[in-house]
């Protein structure tokens, strides 16, 4: 009984009509966003470097399906990206332009696995979400051309949103809490010195004590802030530690877009008053709502979509616990989609050595040939994209007239600063095993 | 939650942080600071190893042509003896410069890296013997592997008789000395600039001149790994055998002589004073790497200095292979602790685009 009362409650909560500026400035902040973004991929020519030059692509788990296009069609489909964003800032199309934006991003980020970043799986899910949001309802050309628009909107769809950054967040904040991050500064007090020449606050990077702080309000940060972004009294103290905080790591550390992307989507936990205010600086001829109170419904459907969907999204994270004496830094089990973010220093050198099993002659293979730097560098330390490589390698090979190929790596990694430790039996042939979500236990143990 | 119990809660975390704080610092071992002062270390590098190797190789080439010049007025075999010996003072002096490839020495448009313009190998002889007969000496072409040093080589020892008998290979030689001569003279000149350039330029980020000589230094590294001794020793993937031609020097028999003085120009490079390895001493977890590091340069260098100067590639691969397996073994163990374990522990960026997974 009161468990239902309990739903009832909360179904009223997040049906309540609220005012639909938020989801307004959000869409035309994420359709800016994305569209700064994807501009700034083409003119770093990265349409060429990532997709075009790469003699070999790393596949996604479940994936494999998924290849990369002529030429003409990546950068076709960059543009066509462009268009979407600016579709989904103006409102203009928004349905066609939003699921047109999410299907061309998320197409060329399943490409390779190596480009996997944290803040594009992010950028996915709020495309996603986008598709389905009543985003356009207002403020949009659409509306303007229509010549309808609405007021308000059920609370839930603002709600979405941040509950996704909310997420984000406070994942990213636990993942911190662990021995080397918290009792050993590390990586920070490998990565801090690096940066002693920066201006001013280089000085007090050369200090251990400054790795620590830092650590320490990392995590704090992480954690907290989704809860102090709510409450309205912390509102605007958090959003100034949002604005610092991703300055700081922006400044630090080669992750290109994602602090601004961060700073300009936490604007939906402020009000709607705040929202309207800044939508008034819109020109009212083609964006003003029309004077007339009306709330917009939503399928109610789309409800059990965003239960199955947010469930995924707090549980998935935790599918590393369900691997044995899973040593997740090293094996990297479950450490994908999980909101880990510069979390670990990590690097390794991969030297692999394919085998004739005909004639027992054994040669080393030049990773240069096949992959670029990048490529490597991420290949060198997560197992599951070696076992992809070694298999590549004995295609290639086989190919080339070795028979029967057999291939084996020597795998050195450093985590964190320490000695580096084989990762896999060096003897063991790759090209016998396959990818899977059962533990791999041809892994060696951690340092 | 009240404004004076949000007070308390900011307040408990302030504590909490001065608390580990002094955590940090009381239960510190001895390293309370990674201060290392990169633009020292810059223009250590600039003005101790890059500025002098340079200069050096530069004297060389010098008197290569002075000695080209004797040979191309009178051609006898005593000249060219004189010759043989001033290219190889040369090849050895670039072995202590071939690692600064960025730069003034950097690729600029169509022009490649200073090693690649003036030092690759296996040279073509077929298509230098194209140009040759065509007595063309244009260089109106990308064919790097039918100039530098290696194609001088192989003008002078691939047979007594060559250039002392062809007008044209005498010609041939002559562009290809006054070539390195200039590609050479505009590097040195341009660092002189560049050098103040060199040494503001502190980050460690892709660009900056610690990442810049960092991986020139890996690169240099692997080439000579992979091209002086891996591949002629036929360990490549796909290599059905021995290609003992494809090994540098191969036509004066001296690429021990020249391995040997790159590995030491690689090991002064990472030893220097106020170098790399000071640099990893000041870093956490840099004490072991150094440690292990210096252990496998020993190693590295116990086998090649087994190796007897004076023969061939081809002569050790029939007579001691196992010299040869053993100093490639030894190589690659040291490989890592030059590449990823190096990069990660000082935080040098070697790509553009940097995952946030790691």
């Amino acid at each position: 009984m009161i468990v239902a009362m309990a739903i009832s409650t909360f179904i009223r909560f997040l049906l309540q009509p609220t005012s639909i500026a938020p989801l307004a400035v959000f869409r035309i902040v994420f359709g800016a966003l994305m569209f700064f973004s994807t501009a700034r991929f083409m003119a770093y020519n990265w349409v060429e470097e990532h997709f075009v030059k790469p003699i070999f692509h790393f596949k996604y788990f479940g994936f494999y399906w998924v290849e990369v296009l002529p030429a003409w069609a990546m950068y076709g489909l960059h543009w066509l990206m462009l268009l979407s964003a600016l579709g989904i800032l103006l409102g203009c199309f928004y349905r066609v332009s939003s699921i047109l934006f999410f299907i061309c991003f998320t197409y060329t980020e399943l490409i390779d696995l190596t480009y996997y970043l944290n803040h594009y799986y992010f950028v996915s899910i709020v495309a996603a979400l986008m598709c389905t949001l009543p985003a356009h309802a207002a403020y949009s050309l659409d509306a303007f051309w229509q010549k309808k628009s609405y007021t308000e909107v059920p609370f839930w769809t603002i709600g979405v949103l941040k509950l996704q950054l909310g997420i984000v967040y406070f994942y990213a904040g636990i993942a911190k809490i662990n021995e080397d991050w918290l009792f050993e500064a590390l990586p920070l007090r490998i990565w801090l010195p690096a940066h002693t020449d920066m201006w001013i606050l280089g000085y007090f990077f050369q200090f251990v004590w400054v790795a620590y702080l830092f650590s320490w309000v990392g995590m704090l940060y992480d954690v907290f802030i989704p809860f102090l972004l709510n409450y309205k009294p912390t509102r605007w103290v958090a959003y100034m530690a949002v604005v610092i905080f991703h300055a700081l790591t922006g400044l630090l550390f080669p992750i290109g877009v994602f602090p601004i992307v961060m700073i300009f989507s936490t604007l939906i936990f402020f009000s709607s008053t705040f929202h309207e205010r800044l939508l008034h600086y819109l020109p009212t001829r083609f964006f003003g709502t029309n004077s007339s109170q009306n709330a917009l419904k939503m399928p109610s459907w789309l409800l059990i979509i965003f239960c199955l969907h947010f469930s995924f999204q707090l549980l998935f994270p935790f599918r590393y616990l369900l691997y044995p004496n899973n040593n997740l830094f090293w094996t990297e089990e479950g450490y994908r989609f999980s909101w880990r973010v510069m979390l670990m220093e990590k690097a390794g050198n991969a030297t692999f050595y394919v085998k004739d099993g005909c004639t027992g002659r054994e040669g080393v293979v030049v990773n240069s040939d096949f992959l670029n730097l990048h490529q490597e560098k991420q290949m060198a330390m997560q197992p599951d994209m070696i076992l992809q490589y070694a298999h590549f390698l004995a295609k290639h090979y086989a190919a080339q007239g070795i028979c029967n190929p057999k291939v084996r790596a020597e795998v050195y990694v450093t985590l964190n600063g320490r000695v580096s430790k084989l990762l896999i039996d060096p003897h063991i042939d790759l090209t016998q095993l396959q990818d899977g979500w059962e533990a791999k236990k041809w892994l060696l143990p951690p340092p | 939650m009240k404004n004076n119990h949000l007070k308390s809660f900011l307040s408990s975390i302030c504590i909490g942080l001065l608390s580990v704080a002094f955590y940090a610092c009381s239960s510190s071992d001895g390293n309370n600071s990674n201060s290392f002062d990169r633009a020292l270390m810059l223009q250590n590098y600039a003005e101790k190893m890059i500025i002098p190797a340079y200069a050096n190789f530069q004297t060389q080439v010098n008197a290569l042509q002075t000695a080209n010049s004797t040979f191309q007025t009178t051609p006898n075999s005593a000249n060219l003896a004189n010759l043989q010996t001033a290219w190889l003072n040369a090849a050895t002096a670039w072995q202590s410069a071939n690692a600064f490839n960025f730069g003034p020495a950097g690729e600029q448009g169509l022009t490649k890296n200073l090693n690649e313009e003036i030092a690759t190998f296996p040279v073509n002889t077929a298509r230098i013997e194209f140009f040759i007969s065509n007595n063309d000496v244009s260089f109106n072409n990308f064919e790097r592997d039918t100039r530098g040093l290696m194609a001088v080589e192989y003008l002078l020892y691939e047979s007594t008789q060559g250039v002392l008998s062809s007008a044209n290979k005498r010609n041939y030689l002559n562009a290809l000395i006054q070539q390195i001569k200039t590609r050479t003279d505009a590097v040195v000149t341009a660092w002189a600039t560049y050098k103040s350039v060199f040494i503001a330029n502190t980050g460690t980020d892709i660009g900056s001149s610690t990442s810049a000589l960092y991986n020139e230094f890996v690169k240099s590294y692997e080439n000579l790994k992979n091209f002086k001794v891996s591949l002629p020793l036929g360990k490549r993937a796909g290599q059905t055998q021995t290609e003992p031609t494809k090994v540098e020097a191969y036509y004066s028999a001296r690429s021990f002589v020249l391995m040997k003085a790159h590995f030491t120009a690689l090991e002064n490079l990472w030893n220097a004073s106020y170098g790399f390895r000071s640099y990893l001493e000041n870093a956490t977890g840099g004490a072991d790497l150094v440690k292990n590091t210096t252990a496998q340069i020993t190693a590295v260098k116990n086998v090649l200095n087994a190796i007897d100067n004076n023969s061939s590639f081809s002569q050790i691969i029939q007579n001691n292979p196992a010299s040869l397996e053993s100093l490639y073994v030894e190589m690659q163990k040291l490989t890592r602790f030059f590449k990823s374990d190096m990069s990660s522990i000082l935080g040098i960026a070697i790509t553009y685009d940097s995952g946030d997974g790691d």
